[in-house]
């Protein structure tokens, strides 16, 4: 690509670019008139472009330019670009799904409405219309969709922002230089990114197994338990863990220390937890676990607590109901009692409600506590303390 | 489902089994010498007590275990369990807080150690299942 390729493709003109290439605006553009342009510079000429029409100064943008800071948008230059040649409607008919459906269809994945879509956006339209085809439920996919959304943003954006923290301020900390540090975060990336969709896919694979096989157990126990919920609404225990004390920690011992002692408690919880159990989400020192077999879940966290020592101690609330099942999540008023549950509970103590006595004073030992008023609630609830046996 | 053990001998035979697999296992074995956290088993059905630390340099060895509380070292973390429970728990078949809170697995001394070797010790489980399917098919869980 020449200069007058690369000006025409990033909305400027020859001129422009040349006195952004002459300011050292542009790193690794060539010098020689009517040479072929190296796509690191490419991607920095668009860069700078856009930089330009946030409003940031030629001054602002020759700083970061020189401080590496604007390294990292060479990575974009790794990634095919996608392709814009069809309108929506185009993209609609040649799929076989109605306009309006894919407008929803992207608007759950997390996009703005597709003025252009690419060969690669309708092909993964027509494998959608396919698996609609098949039978599978429109109100089922659409939260599919979303929650795809979020997990996938949620992981780009981890990859961005790690690989920014861990990789690209070191090279800027050391005072390596604008176009070293897009050459060598350029190279590192192309030797990661062939990894990242096998790996993500491979995981996928794993899990989704372990979850049919969960799935299945489920189903077979509800069956043999109490009636069939309403679409979309399941029975299931849940319950709530934080560290007692967390804000306190953080203020004494900063943000880095108290971080550790979370992620040291979501790996403990992860790697304990049973096979019926599983980690719905983390909030920040606070976890949610569902599980099918209610009284699973609370033999668990009475012999985690047992196995909790020092500080900060987990405390636990757990209940069990019918619950609403939707974008990957849970929700309704058994959720929010089982959270009210949970903050109820002291340090190192395992709070339960009468549903799970119910299920599990065969075989676990609890304290009546009474009725509690818990806040959000208009009736008060009955709450039971785990006894937590005493290790030798 | 139950394990049908025959004999305190097999059972021998079968834990000195489960800990040479840890023992010689590439990735296991370093991380659980390094971890250097003695451990001490007592399976109170079969009245034996098996105590197991890191091996020396000079032994060559990641783990060194001894079949008597005549040793020593100290341990770090003590379990009690009985045979059945010990033969499943290597399989992977006993929950360790659930075997806890139902008291079929006792524990003490620092259990944060315990539960820093959960993680590690792992893939033996399915090591473990195939020597059991190929060498003691009545212990399969």
């Amino acid at each position: 690509m020449n200069a007058a390729e690369v000006a025409r493709r990033a909305g400027v003109t020859t001129a422009t670019l040349r006195r952004w290439v002459k300011d050292g605006l542009v790193l690794g553009a060539p010098r020689a008139a009517g040479a072929e342009w190296p796509p690191i510079a490419i991607a920095h000429v668009r860069i700078v472009a856009r930089l330009r029409q946030r409003g940031h100064s030629l001054q602002e943008i020759r700083r970061a330019t020189k401080e590496g800071r604007l390294a990292f948008g060479y990575v974009e230059e790794l990634m095919p670009p996608i392709d814009a040649s069809f309108t929506l409607r185009q993209a609609a008919r040649r799929s076989g799904l109605e306009p309006a459906l894919v407008e929803r269809i992207f608007g759950m994945l997390g996009f703005a409405r597709p003025e252009r879509l690419g060969e690669q956006d309708v092909v993964m339209l027509e494998q959608m219309a396919d698996i609609l085809d098949a039978g599978f439920p429109l109100a089922a996919f659409l939260q599919l969709m979303r929650v795809y959304g979020q997990a996938l943003a949620q992981i780009a954006d981890a990859e961005v922002r790690l690989f920014h923290l861990y990789v690209h301020e070191p090279l800027m900390r050391d005072g390596v230089q604008g176009l070293q540090v897009a050459e060598q975060m350029g190279e590192l990336t192309a030797r990661l990114l062939p990894f990242s969709s096998p790996v993500m896919d491979h995981v996928h694979r794993r899990l989704l197994h372990h979850f049919v096989e969960q799935d299945i157990v489920g189903h077979m126990e509800a069956d043999l338990g109490a009636a069939g919920a309403e679409l979309g609404r399941m029975r299931t225990a849940i319950a709530f863990a934080d560290l007692a004390g967390y804000t306190q920690l953080t203020e004494q011992q900063g943000d880095e220390e108290a971080a550790s002692i979370v992620e040291r408690f979501v790996a403990d919880v992860t790697h304990t937890l049973p096979d019926e159990a599983r980690l719905v989400k983390t909030i920040g020192d606070e976890v949610m676990l569902v599980s099918s077999d209610p009284a699973a879940l609370t033999d668990w966290a009475v012999g985690f607590q047992a196995l909790a020592s020092g500080r900060p101690l987990p405390r636990i609330g757990i209940h069990a109901g019918e619950v609403l099942y939707r974008d990957g999540d849970y929700y309704g008023r058994e959720v929010n009692l089982a959270s009210r549950v949970a903050a109820r509970a002291a340090a190192g103590e395992v709070l339960v409600t009468r549903e799970i006595v119910d299920i599990a004073e065969s075989h676990q030992e609890f304290e009546r506590l009474g009725e509690v008023k818990l806040k959000g609630f208009s009736n008060a609830t009955e709450l039971y303390l785990a006894v937590i046996p005493e290790l030798g | 489902m139950g394990v049908d053990i025959e004999s305190p001998k097999e059972f021998k035979q079968v834990m000195d089994a489960v800990f040479t697999l840890m023992s010689e296992d590439d990735d296991m074995g370093p991380k659980l010498r390094d971890a250097d956290v003695p451990q001490r088993f007592e399976f109170d059905d079969v009245d034996m007590v098996v105590n197991v630390r890191s091996g020396t340099e000079a032994e060559g060895v990641n783990l060194h275990w001894e079949w008597t509380d005549d040793i020593s070292w100290e341990p770090k973390v003590k379990m009690k369990m009985s045979a059945e429970v010990a033969v499943r728990y290597f399989q992977g078949k006993e929950n360790v807080p659930v075997a806890i809170a139902r008291r079929r697995i006792k524990t003490g001394g620092d259990v944060k150690a315990a539960l820093a070797l959960i993680p590690i010790t792992k893939p033996i489980y399915a090591q473990f299942r195939g020597l059991l399917e190929d060498r003691y098919p009545h212990l399969v869980a």
